[in-house]
């Protein structure tokens, strides 16, 4: 719901809650006051009827003949409390029962008593409250009308700014050059508002140009010092005098520092991944990438005597080609290392999914562990980052990557 | 030739120097971007080695003095950043070719070799070796004028050998060269031998020397006489 519909709906209701209360209130208060009224009345003509009882000292009955005022009763009663009360109240003129008020009380003349009524009609008192109940109801009707009106067209006018806002904010993307502007507002709180988003997104951006300075900084302070042992070894190796022992020595620690050269490549991408600092995209024809996979990894196959099997679909994606690189370059490696000796690396592409199957042991590996960092089998030579990089870069680019195990084939299966 | 290393590491700096000293060559090396500047003012030199990152500035500049002053020396960017940014913008600025540390020498020496090559125009476009000719624009090999056909593979290895004739290279290091240091390839050089093997055989069918030694398990050296 959107936030002047909220606005509306809670308006409405607390306008309603007042409005009927202050009804009520306003009939309460309407109906005692004009009862008042009615029995101050009442009671000037009970005294103007007493008055006369008394003054003419005869029979009170006389005052009203008529009887539709004041009503003098004989009675035996000593004693009667004055009291007002509703009744009926027939009007003579118009010959049809009304609601009426009505005053009792005792009157003494000449020692007999006398109990007296006057009543009269309330019609005019009703009518008072019903003009004002229909007006008071329009006022509500009105009221409410215009808060819909209000709410709906001048709230919505004055969201517009956050409505600018709310879209830059969208489109905002940390790696380009453009910087949060936010478009100037003539209220206070919108002004506030993108400036603090334009102090955010500096800052955002300043931490991530420091992050993208860090990695490769790092990358630099680690890669010197190996390109320093790589240099050294190529040009100890050019001494005549070293023995076999030795060039075995040398052959080992070439092998180490190839392998920290890789690990230390990885652990900075997955970093690059981690951190969205990997942002270049181009359309990649999936099928001839692997294809041209297929030939660069023949001599790596044959030294296992094993065989490709293929299903090609054209299939194009958007991504790095740098990162698909790597990744089709892990799979066909993993492929290939965790074979047997004349097995088979079945290859599928579909436009929905990339399946790469691979013959191996006959145990399936622990789905949970195996994209974990550093999860390796006892042999591999490996790095132990190559499958946590092929499921970083699948979820950099929103694909899904499971692993599953049937009849002796180890599969892995890339969802677009 | 005669070339300018710019590398702020001392040790990199002298190694490279030492391998690049040979068959004539002469190697003058600087590590920082004032004193390579200077250098570049005074002398002209064929190929550069530029690191990018130097302790008083960016390799970058030394790319920017040599378009402004319409330099034409050759130019290999040696960085250890492995960015696509760095690569792109290097290239962009002039450079030839974009290498990454840690590297082969062998490496550094056929990638030099290459890229002076293509900048030097040689009106031949042959590289002659001893009775190897090579048509490097036709890709295409004679032995004492007698054509020679290699595979792929084969033509890239020839073309490294002759640039590191009379070096020791390491499996690891021809490995590399040939499929990419982004591939993996398990510590199992096997397929070496055969294309190595392949390779020695036609040059001997057609009449070359046998250049090709194998230097124990460790790597294979042209020999260079």
């Amino acid at each position: 719901m959107k936030l002047s519909e909220h606005y509306t709906r809670t308006s409405v209701y607390i306008t309603l809650t007042v409005l009927l209360f202050g009804a009520v209130i306003y009939y309460f208060a309407i109906n005692y006051i004009a009862q008042q009224q009615l029995d101050r009345g009442l009671q000037q003509q009970l005294t103007e009827a007493e008055e006369y009882a008394r003054s003419n000292d005869q029979n009170p009955q006389l005052y009203d003949l008529d009887r539709d005022h004041a009503v003098f009763v004989k009675t035996n009663l000593q004693q009667l409390q004055k009291r007002f009360f509703d009744t009926t109240y027939f009007n003579p003129k118009e010959q049809r029962a009304e609601a009426g008020r009505a005053v009792e009380d005792l009157v003494k003349v000449k020692n007999n008593n006398y109990k007296v009524v006057i009543a009269i009609s309330r019609a005019g008192q009703k009518y008072l409250i019903e003009v004002i109940t229909i007006i008071t109801l329009t006022l509500l009707a009105g009221l409410l009308f215009v808060l819909f009106i209000t709410n709906k067209y001048l709230l919505n006018g004055l969201w517009k700014p956050f409505r600018l806002t709310l879209t830059e904010i969208k489109q905002f993307n940390i790696a380009d050059v453009d910087q949060f502007t936010g478009k100037p507002s003539e209220v206070d709180e919108f002004t506030e508002l993108n400036e603090a988003i334009r102090e955010m997104s500096l800052r955002v951006t300043h931490d991530y140009l420091k992050l993208k300075q860090f990695t490769e900084n790092a990358s630099h302070e680690m890669m010197t010092p190996l390109a320093v042992v790589t240099t050294k070894l190529d040009t100890l190796i050019q001494d005549e005098t070293l023995g076999a022992d030795q060039l075995a020595q040398i052959t080992d620690i070439y092998s180490s520092i190839n392998k920290s050269s890789r690990l230390n490549h990885s652990l900075l991408l997955l970093a690059k991944l981690e951190n969205k600092l990997i942002t270049e995209e181009e359309p990649i024809e999936l099928d001839i990438m692997l294809a041209e996979k297929m030939q660069q990894f023949q001599e790596l196959m044959q030294s296992k005597n094993l065989s490709f099997q293929h299903q090609l679909q054209p299939k194009q994606i958007l991504a790095s080609k740098y990162l698909v690189d790597i990744l089709l370059n892990n799979l066909f490696s993993n492929a290939i290392r965790h074979n047997i000796i004349g097995g088979v690396v079945i290859i599928q592409l579909t436009a929905h999914s990339l399946s790469i199957k691979n013959s191996g042991g006959v145990n399936q590996l622990n789905t949970d562990l195996i994209f974990e960092r550093f999860q390796k089998g006892k042999e591999s030579q490996g790095t132990g980052l190559g499958l946590t990089l092929v499921k970083n870069i699948c979820q950099h680019y929103g694909y899904t990557i499971h692993y599953h195990h049937q009849t002796g084939l180890h599969a892995f299966v890339i969802t677009f | 030739m005669k070339i300018l290393v710019i590398e702020d590491e001392h040790s990199l700096r002298e190694n490279i120097t030492s391998y690049l000293n040979v068959d004539g060559n002469i190697c003058e090396s600087c590590g920082g971007l004032t004193v390579a500047l200077q250098k570049l003012a005074d002398y002209d030199y064929d190929c550069v080695l530029l690191d990018i990152g130097l302790p008083d500035g960016q390799g970058f500049d030394v790319l920017e003095f040599l378009r402004t002053h319409h330099k034409n020396e050759a130019v290999l960017i040696i960085s250890a950043r492995n960015s696509l940014d760095d690569k792109l913008k290097g290239l962009n600025l002039g450079a030839d070719d974009y290498l990454t540390k840690p590297f082969h020498l062998a490496e550094l020496k056929a990638r030099l070799m290459a890229v002076y090559r293509r900048k030097a125009l040689n009106t031949s476009n042959k590289l002659i070796f001893n009775e190897i000719s090579i048509d490097i624009p036709g890709r295409t090999v004679e032995v004492n004028d007698t054509p020679i056909i290699l595979t792929r593979k084969e033509y890239e290895m020839l073309l490294y050998f002759i640039a590191n004739k009379g070096k020791v290279i390491s499996k690891n290091a021809i490995a590399e060269h040939l499929w990419g240091d982004e591939m993996d390839m398990h510590d199992n050089f096997d397929f070496i031998y055969t294309h190595i093997k392949n390779l020695r055989r036609k040059l001997l069918d057609a009449g070359g020397k046998d250049y090709l030694t194998s230097i124990y398990g460790l790597g294979y050296k042209f020999i260079s006489s």
